[in-house]
Order: structure tokens, then C-alpha cells, then sequence
């Protein structure tokens, strides 16, 4: 309003003032120009590999199309084929319940290991290089890594569980495990989260512990209500980012099952429980060459990511304690 | 120390040779012959998801081919796929860089036809062949009247075991499994594979029969109890078919509750594993008793064990006097769409979908030819492979829709619930014939 | 301190009695570090383990690899494993499209962020931080939205069966190196931009030859994350790339497996061959991927 009013009483700025709602100064339009060619890959980048892929396969999904010939439109026809398919909502399924787990389970091992970081250890640089190296190393030998890891007779996790006299899990042959297996390998990528974590910790003002300390609260209450109110923005920002990214997981799945060649792997993993929702979308898209039930697919799958990430800020408002500053 | 000083001129340097090397990803299937071909020859490729021995055998078919042809020289090239799973070839064949020729099995060439993935063959003349092929084998090749595809082989399956499991397990009577006392029945053949479970530690390292291995496939239990799985005239899948039903559960459900669920889901992960070479099948190494598979095991038994003492019988039978069934399956050979040599392509088929090659396949891994005229000739079929043959007059096969392979899966889908006792037969199928149906519909009438 | 700082101090503090000290006392005596080494400790051996299993394995012999109970420590180191994984599976090959296609993806991310993220930090304009906005929105899109009518895209350009695909796209930003760039750039005082304008230098010169040289840590920190994101790409590999041949190490292993029989000691030692670069990075550049992760995610 300010700079506004300073120019309206130019004489400049008397034009300028009739002009309608966008006022573009002569300093706008230069600082515009000039900062084009800087943001304009990103631009061009946005409409070519984003925006007109994201409406093509909106289009696409309002259509049967085998990737040959040409596209009939269908209607929702292809939505409707989804909802009565028991594979969909079994994929589905099997997505969030991954996401569900991982993703809070995450979250506390993160919390948890900044917090023992935090303390006065000495050698805390050798714990937080060993912790988080495995979130760096690629996941697709991650994950060969733990078949060999995980194997019911020969691994070593089910020997030391025998060792303690627990049961025999058959990790990637039940049903009721396989998934959980997945959700394990997704820890190895705490490290990273860790770190944010700790650089919110060392953050926060000592003298806010010492002060409560001081008055008789014990580590629990400091933690409960400085430390824990301080990072949730942290943890809000590791919550959205870890459901974006776990709706979306598909490297384990494909390695464990085998790809989709072999003679065991008609279904993907046992009774089907490591079709995850990116898998079924690959397998509708590549294997059964139809494109277009898998765009529909993609866009059921930004719809949920966009909704659950809405809700889970909507939901922040309850818990998060911004700085006020 | 500016982004144009020896740091930048090496990072362009850099961008330069690796977008260099990035396009220089080009085409596959260039005009030049390979080594060892003769000269004048166009290149042609031929790929296929099969693995050793198969694809040793399909080599040498090859190299026989490119001995012989002055137009041809094939280039085969092992690719990842499986019998519904042909996900690398379509990602080829749309960006253009898919293969000459590609074998597919053949149940699905309907499938792939009606995607338009496959070239019509009649441009080349291939509906003049028809006579030299087997019937159901040419009817599964066509779709809407036109052929997509040659027959390659065939097979049946049957029952094997081991003689010397059954024997160490105290089984003396095996009168029950000489074929020529027609097919056993599911129980004789459920008491003597019990016999032979053997745990150690609690887990098994010994099955007798697992029913729903290697070929124990839906549809063959749902052939063998009499079982419809298509219905012409409404046309209409129908896995929920009570027969089908029935053997889904003795056979899937209930079999399993008998020996553990956990148990037999544990054995088959460490023993028979995805992605398993074949020398280290369970039948093979004599974990399992009792296995339903196809007279190709009959050349792997010769490769990789062949002081085996085995034999061989109808798959069984719910009871005593039912007539014995098996299925017909086997692969093709097909031009997918873009083909670069087409014509190279069709003449190599010729060869190894014809006379040729069909006789060195079938000799060297034990498969069924689909030749009329080779399925005559009993030299080609030594010792326990004659039994195979006779199976096929009365072989069924899988009805050829444009919705296939993904019929496969939902049946495997619900095969894998029955198992594991997740879902009851009735409902896993019903399930199956909805979402099937669905797809089909767009189809019919089929032609 | 803030607002928010002093709501939770006052919310922590029981209502006590003053004088009370000698709660203070007592924990000293137990070292205070002695929870917090354990849990670390504990953690670290698990988050191990995988590795530990991988190395083992890739030194036993096949006839130790089903020896039951399994042998934590192997009984000999055999070396041949390594040569073998070397040869029988074409390792040299994948390896060497995983350095070119990691590279050029680099590259890209090196020329591209530092770019773009000048044109929205340094400069003032009309709508920058809505268009920002959009760019931070794009991380919620998930990546199979785009796959299918991308696979058509680049089929209809012929870039199918190139590295082109995955290359490209990397020259055009990524919105997280964006932030992470623009993070930085706003760290840099504008003063420096205002004596460059004095002399007479237009903006790309500034941003070249006064502010890049100046960011090369933050560059350093993008490079490296490239860097490793791109060396254990898998799906974009997957739907691109047609040729063996021309397979990066992620899909060249999977695929090699599902063809041949590859036994797992050999794959071990694969595994631990495609992790040992990535971990001499990090050691050879542990600072920039600690400050890396932490850039902007927290304030002050």
C-alpha cells in the first residue's frame, strides 16, 4: 500500500493507478524479465514432463487404450472396472497398510535415535555414520540384501530369533509377513529423519531445559513438553513426506516377487501380498496393456496422496506449535 | 574460479560424451549380419522367456536356420517374460524396438491379437498351412478367422514319481500306478504320498505330493474333476463352475490343511523357490515324492538326473473308474507389430515352427511337436514320452479368449487363497469370474 | 526466545515446592550416557546386520551358504566370489551404465538448481513465491501419474532404449535441490549482489562469477544427492530401457537373476561391490551429506 501510494503521487504513477488490477511497475516487469531465463527450465520442465503428462493421463483414463492403435473413450467404465476388481483393493490394501506401519514406526526410531544422539556421547559421530550410511545405499541392494537376510533356514535373523527360542518366520513365504518384511527394510532409511531430528533437538535452547530441570521436572515431563511441542513441525514435515513417499513404494515389491517373470509369481508374492498399488498399476499398464485402466489408477492414487496429506494437516492444527517469532 | 575456468570445460566435456553415449543407445536391429552368418543376409531377432535346456535347444534350431538361409540371419536373444507376462515385448514393440520374431504361448495369442500387438499373418501365406497342424493348436493360433501365429510345441501332463521315495518309505504295492490300471485315484495316491512327509526339526524336508506344484495348475484339477471354465454361448468365464470349485477345495484348500498350511508354505519357500534353476528341483533332488508336470520333465531328467528312478501315470482321478484328463499347452511363434524385418522374420518361423525345427525341439527336450505328421512319428518318442503322446487325442485345452492371460492370473489369484486358506473357494472364484467377465464383455460375441 | 519457546518452558515446570534439589543429585550418579549409548549401540548392531549378513555371505563357499545353523563368521574368505560375480554376470557392463547414467544425471542437477533457484531467491518479481508455491506442490505428485504418458512421450521421440529418458529430465530442476539451493541463497547477504550491480555486471554475471562461487558447498551437497538417488534408480530404468546391454546395475542384477540362477553368495558379493562406492562417498564427503539433510528443514 505503502510504495503504491508513493507512486500514485508521481506524476508516473497517475497512469499507472487507472490501469486495472495488475499493476506491474516498471521495476516488476524489469526484475521479470530478467529473472525468466533463470527459472525457465524449470518451467519448460514443468510443462513438458509434469503438466501435460498429469492431463494426459487424466484423458487416457477416460479411455481403453492397449498402447497400440488408437484410444476409445470409455467413460468411467475403467474407474467402475477397478472398484469391482479384488486385485485393486487388495493392492490398495497392502499400499496403506505398508504406509500405516512404516511410516509412524519410522517416525519414533527417527525421534528415538536423535534423542540418544543428543546426549553427551563422545563418540556420537560414529553412531550417526553407521545409522545413517543404509538410508544413503541404493534400495534395490537393500533389498537383495535382506532376501538373503531374511531366508527362513539360512538367514541370520531367524537364527538369532531362534536363539531367544522365538518361532520360525517364514519373512517372504507367509502372507502375514511379507509385507511386515518391507516395512523392516523401510526403517534402514531412518537414518536420514534421524538427523533432522537432531538438528531440531540441538535447536532448542538449553536454557529451557536447565530452567525446568531446575524446578524439579524429570526427563520425561522435559521431553513431553519442551522438546516434543518444539519439533513437531519436524515431525509433521517427516509424517507428509514419508505417506507421499510410502504410497508410492514399488523397488521391494518387484525384487522380492521376482519381476514379473517366473513361474511362481502368477501372483505377486504369497496370496498376493506384495501387490502393492504401484506394482498392480505397472502390471495393468505393461503386462496387460491396458493403459488405460492404469492411468485411472495413478490418478485414484494422486487423489488419495492429495487427501491424505490434507489430512494429516488438517489434523497438524491439533498438535503442531509453530515459531512465533 | 568461475564455472568457465578447467572445472567447467571439464564438466562440458563431460555433458558432451555422456549425452553422446545417451543417444548412442540407438537401434537394435541394424542392417548388419552378425558373425558366423552368411553373407548377404538380413538381420532378423527372435526373442524368448525361455531358460536352459529349452533355450538351449531353440539355439541350435538357430544356428541350423542360419547355416541354411541366404535371405536371414537370426539373432536369438533371451528376455525376460513368462507365459502371461509379456510386459518387456509390448514396452519394445510401442517404442519400436521389439523384436522380428517372439514366441508366445499360445493360449494368449488371442489375447495379444485383439491388443494389436501382433501382426496378421495371412500377408505371408501362413493360412496355407493350416492343414499341416494340429487342430486345437492351429484353432488357438487364429483369432477372428485370421492366423496370428504358428504353432510351435505342445504337451500334456501327468503324474510322476519316485520309485525309489515311495519304495524307502515302505510303499510296496505300486500296482495302482501302472498306467495300465487306468489313473489312480486321488486317495491311493494320498496315502502313499503321506507316507513319504518326512520332517526334520519340525519343518518339513520331505513332501509327499503337493498337489498345486510345478503343473498342478487350476485348470488341470478343474479338467481332471470335469470342470467347465468357458461358456460359448453366453460367453461367459466360468471359474465358479461347482466342479472347478469342488477341486479347488480337496485339492487346494483341504490338502493343505492336512499337511500345515505354515508348514508346506515353509517347504515351498526354501525348496522351490522363485527364480529356481532346474537342477535344483525338489522332484529332482528328491524332496517331493509325487509331482504333476509335463513330458518336458522327461529331458530334464536326462540332463540333470539320469539314474533317476521314476514313473510315470495318469494325473488322478476323485474316484475309481472316472475317465482321466490332462491339458494340451505349449508356445507359438508370432510377428509383433514394427517388426523391422518381417519378412526375415516369417521365414525363420517357417523353419522352426515347421518340420525342421519342431523335430530337433522335440527331440532334444522331450516337448510334443504340433505337426500332424511329426506327432506320427514314433521315433521321435522314445520310452515313457509314447505315453505322453497317446494322452493328447483326448487332451483338453485352455479356451483361447482375448482376456487370456489375465484369466490366468485371476485363477492363480484365487488358487493362492484356497491354498493358504484365506478366502473359500466359492467366494475367491466367484470374485475371479466377476472381474474376468468385466474385461470380456467388451468382446463378444467372439468370432 | 520465542513465544512458542516460553509457552513450553512455563507448561514444563510442575508446581513445585522451591528447594528442593536434590532430585539433581541423584541422577548424577548413574553416567548420564549410559541409557542413551546403549540404545545407540543397539540400534547401530541392528541397522548393521543387513551388512553384516550381506559380507558373510558374499565370502562363504555355496556349500557353506546352507549349512544350518547358519555360520556368523565364514570359514574361509573365498575371494573367487567376487571375480566370479565379476564375470558370470555381466557386472562391468551394468557398472558402467550406472556411471554414465549417474553422471549425467549429476550434471544435470548441477547446472540446473543452482539456476533456477537464483531466479527465485535473488531476484524480486511479481508472483515468484506463488510460482515457488507450485513448484514445492509438485512433490505431491506422484511419480506413476506421470509414467504412462510418459513411456508415449519418449516412444514418440525415440528416446526408448536411450538414457536419454532419465538424463533430460534432470537439466530441468528437481524441486527439492531447488529449495535446497534457494535455502542457501538466501543465506548470502544482498549486499554482495548490490556491489556486483554497482560494477557493472548484469544479473547472470553475478550469479555466475559472485554468487556460484560462493554456493559450492551447497552445489556440492545437490551433486552428491543426485549423485546417489540416480545410482539406485530402478523404475525409470525399468520402463526405459530395452537392451541388456544397456541395463544399469538395479535392473541388470534383478533381470540377471530372474534369467540365470545367480547363487547368493555371488549376489552378495555383487551387492557389496555396488555399495562400496556410495560408501566411500560418504566417507570421503560425510560433511556435506550431514549438512545436506539438515539444510532448511530447520529453522535457525
Amino acid at each position: 500500500m505503502e510504495r503504491i501510494r508513493r507512486e500514485a503521487e508521481s506524476p508516473r504513477g497517475a497512469a499507472v493507478i487507472a490501469a486495472p488490477r495488475l499493476h506491474l511497475s516498471k521495476a516488476d516487469r524489469r526484475n521479470l524479465r530478467v529473472a525468466a531465463p533463470f527459472i525457465l527450465p524449470w518451467v519448460v520442465g514443468f510443462l513438458a514432463f509434469t503438466l501435460y503428462p498429469i492431463v494426459y493421463s487424466l484423458y487416457l483414463s477416460f479411455n481403453s487404450y492397449s498402447g497400440f492403435g488408437n484410444a476409445t473413450p470409455v467413460g468411467f467404465a475403467n474407474y467402475q472396472h477397478l472398484t469391482s476388481d479384488p486385485l485393486f483393493w487388495k493392492s490398495l490394501w497392502n499400499t496403506l497398510y505398508y504406509t500405516g506401519l512404516a511410516v509412524p514406526i519410522g517416525l519414533v526410531i527417527a525421534i528415538v535415535l536423535a534423542l540418544a544422539m543428543n546426549q553427551k556421547v563422545r563418540e556420537v559421530a560414529i553412531y550417526r555414520a553407521a545409522i545413517y550410511l543404509p538410508s544413503i545405499l541404493p534400495l534395490f541392494a537393500l533389498t537383495f540384501i535382506f532376501i538373503v537376510l531374511l531366508n527362513p533356514r539360512f538367514g541370520f535373523v531367524n537364527y538369532l530369533i531362534s536363539l531367544v527360542g522365538g518361532p520360525t518366520i517364514n519373512w517372504l513365504g507367509d502372507p502375514k509377513w511379507t509385507r511386515f518384511s518391507v516395512v523392516l527394510l523401510a526403517q534402514l532409511g531412518a537414518g536420514g529423519p534421524a538427523l533432522i531430528f537432531l538438528a531440531a533437538l540441538r535447536a532448542v535452547p538449553g536454557e529451557l531445559y536447565e530452567s525446568a530441570a531446575l524446578d524439579g521436572a524429570g526427563a520425561l515431563r522435559r521431553f513431553q513438553h519442551i522438546t516434543l511441542p518444539l519439533i513437531t513441525p519436524v515431525i509433521l514435515y517427516d509424517l507428509i513426506y514419508g505417506t507421499i513417499l510410502g504410497v508410492q513404494i514399488f523397488t521391494p515389491a518387484f525384487i522380492l516377487v521376482g519381476g514379473t517373470s517366473g513361474g511362481a509369481a502368477y501372483t505377486a508374492g504369497p496370496d498376493n501380498s506384495l501387490l502393492f498399488y504401484v506394482f498392480y498399476l505397472y502390471k495393468q499398464a505393461f503386462q496387460y496393456s491396458d493403459m488405460g485402466i492404469a492411468s485411472a489408477m495413478a490418478w485414484i492414487l494422486f487423489i488419495i496422496s492429495v487427501v491424505l496429506s490434507v489430512v494429516i494437516m488438517r489434523w497438524s492444527r491439533y498438535w503442531v506449535h509453530y515459531e512465533v517469532s | 574460479m568461475s564455472l568457465l575456468s578447467w572445472r567447467g570445460w571439464k564438466a562440458s566435456l563431460v555433458f558432451v560424451s555422456v549425452l553422446l553415449a545417451a543417444c548412442g543407445g540407438g537401434n537394435t536391429s541394424t542392417a548388419a549380419p552378425l558373425a558366423g552368418c552368411n553373407s548377404g543376409t538380413t538381420l532378423a531377432t527372435f526373442w524368448t522367456s525361455h531358460t536352459p535346456p529349452d533355450s538351449d535347444s531353440l539355439k541350435h534350431i538357430v544356428d541350423a536356420f542360419n547355416k541354411q538361409s541366404t535371405a536371414t540371419c537370426v539373432k536369438l536373444v533371451q528376455v525376460p517374460g513368462s507365459e502371461t507376462d509379456i510386459a518387456k515385448l509390448t514396452t519394445a514393440v510401442r517404442s519400436g524396438t521389439g523384436p522380428d520374431v517372439y514366441m508366445l504361448d499360445r493360449f494368449t495369442v488371442a489375447e495379444r491379437a485383439a491388443a494389436g500387438v501382433l501382426e496378421d499373418l495371412s500377408q505371408y501365406g501362413a493360412a496355407s498351412l493350416a492343414g499341416s497342424y494340429v487342430d486345437f493348436a492351429w484353432a488357438e493360433a487364429n483369432f477372428k478367422g485370421k492366423p496370428y501365429a504358428l504353432p510351435f510345441d505342445t504337451d500334456t501332463r501327468a503324474l510322476y514319481y519316485r520309485k525309489d521315495l515311495l519304495q524307502a518309505a515302505g510303499v510296496t504295492d505300486l500296482s495302482a500306478l501302472d498306467p495300465a490300471n487306468g489313473p489312480p485315484t486321488i486317495d491311493q495316491v494320498r496315502t502313499m504320498a503321506n507316507k513319504v512327509n518326512h520332517k526334520t526339526g519340525g519343518a518339513y524336508d520331505i513332501v509327499g505330493f503337493i498337489p498345486y506344484l510345478n503343473q498342478g495348475w487350476h485348470y488341470t484339477w478343474g479338467f481332471v474333476y470335469g470342470g467347465s471354465f468357458f461358456d460359448k454361448s453366453s460367453c461367459k468365464v466360468t471359474p465358479n463352475d461347482p466342479k472347478i470349485v469342488q477341486a479347488y477345495t480337496d485339492m487346494f484348500t483341504n490338502w493343505d490343511k492336512a499337511l500345515g498350511v505354515d508348514a508346506v508354505q515353509t517347504f515351498v519357500s526354501s525348496y522351490n523357490p522363485p527364480n529356481q534353476p532346474t537342477q535344483q528341483d525338489p522332484f529332482l533332488t528328491g524332496h517331493l515324492g509325487f509331482v504333476i508336470s509335463g513330458d518336458w520333465v522327461l529331458g530334464q531328467i536326462a540332463t540333470y538326473a539320469p539314474n533317476l528312478k521314476y514313473g510315470v501315470t495318469y494325473i488322478p482321478v476323485p474316484k475309481k473308474g472316472d475317465q482321466p484328463a490332462t491339458w494340451a499347452g505349449g508356445w507359438s511363434d508370432v510377428i509383433p507389430k514394427n517388426a523391422k524385418n518381417a519378412k526375415g522374420g516369417y521365414e525363420f518361423m517357417k523353419y522352426i515352427a515347421g518340420e525342421p525345427g519342431q523335430r530337433v525341439y522335440t527331440k532334444e527336450t522331450q516337448h510334443t511337436p504340433t505337426i500332424k505328421s511329426l506327432q506320427s512319428d514314433s521315433s521321435l518318442f522314445p520310452g515313457d514320452h509314447q505315453f505322453f503322446i497317446k494322452q493328447l487325442s483326448a487332451a483338453h485345452s485352455r479356451p483361447p479368449l482375448p482376456v487370456g492371460a489375465f484369466y490366468w492370473d485371476q485363477l492363480s489369484t484365487a488358487q493362492d487363497a484356497a491354498v493358504r486358506n484365506t478366502m473359500a473357494p466359492q467366494a475367491a472364484l466367484d470374485a475371479a469370474a466377476t472381474a474376468t467377465n468385466a474385461k470380456l464383455q467388451p468382446f463378444c460375441p467372439l468370432a | 526466545m520465542t513465544v512458542a519457546q516460553e509457552e513450553a518452558a512455563r507448561l514444563a515446570v510442575p508446581r513445585r515446592r522451591p528447594g528442593r534439589r536434590w532430585g539433581r543429585f541423584f541422577n548424577k550418579t548413574v553416567p548420564e550416557s549410559l541409557g542413551p549409548r546403549l540404545i545407540l549401540i543397539v540400534m547401530c548392531a541392528l541397522f548393521l546386520l543387513p551388512f553384516w549378513s550381506m559380507a558373510t555371505a558374499a565370502f562363504k563357499t555355496t556349500e557353506e551358504l546352507s549349512t544350518f545353523p547358519p555360520t556368523f563368521f565364514p570359514l574361509g574368505l573365498e575371494w573367487a566370489n567376487f571375480t566370479r560375480a565379476v564375470n558370470y554376470i555381466p557386472f562391468g557392463t551394468f557398472f558402467l551404465n550406472s556411471v554414465i547414467l549417474t553422471t549425467g544425471i549429476a550434471l544435470g542437477a548441477a547446472i540446473s538448481n543452482p539456476l533456477i533457484a537464483y531466479g527465485f531467491s535473488r531476484i524480486n518479481w511479481p508472483g515468484r513465491d506463488v510460482l515457488f508455491g507450485i513448484v514445492m506442490a509438485t512433490i505431491f505428485i506422484p511419480f506413476p501419474v506421470l509414467i504412462v504418458a510418459l513411456f508415449d512421450i519418449f516412444a514418440k521421440l525415440g528416446w526408448i532404449n536411450t538414457f536419454l529418458p532419465m538424463i533430460v529430465p534432470a537439466f530441468f530442476g528437481n524441486p527439492f535441490f531447488i529449495f535446497l539451493m534457494r535455502q542457501f541463497f538466501r543465506g548470502l547477504p544482498g549486499e554482495i549482489s548490490e556491489a556486483a550491480r554497482i560494477d557493472g555486471a548484469n544479473e547472470f554475471q553475478t550469479f555466475l562469477y559472485v554468487i556460484l562461487p560462493l554456493a559450492r558447498p551447497a552445489v556440492a551437497v545437490v551433486v552428491i544427492f543426485a549423485a546417489v538417488a540416480a545410482w539406485g534408480e530402478f523404475l525409470a530404468p525399468l520402463l526405459y530401457l530395452q537392451d541388456e546391454a544397456k541395463y544399469p546395475l538395479s535392473i541388470g542384477l534383478q533381470f540377471y537373476r530372474q534369467e540365470h540362477a545367480v547363487s547368493y553368495n555371488l549376489l552378495m558379493a555383487a551387492s557389496t561391490l555396488i555399495v562400496l562406492p556410495v560408501v566411500a562417498l560418504f566417507i570421503a564427503f560425510q560433511r556435506f551429506f550431514i549438512e545436506g539433510v539438515t539444510v532448511g528443514s530447520v529453522k535457525g
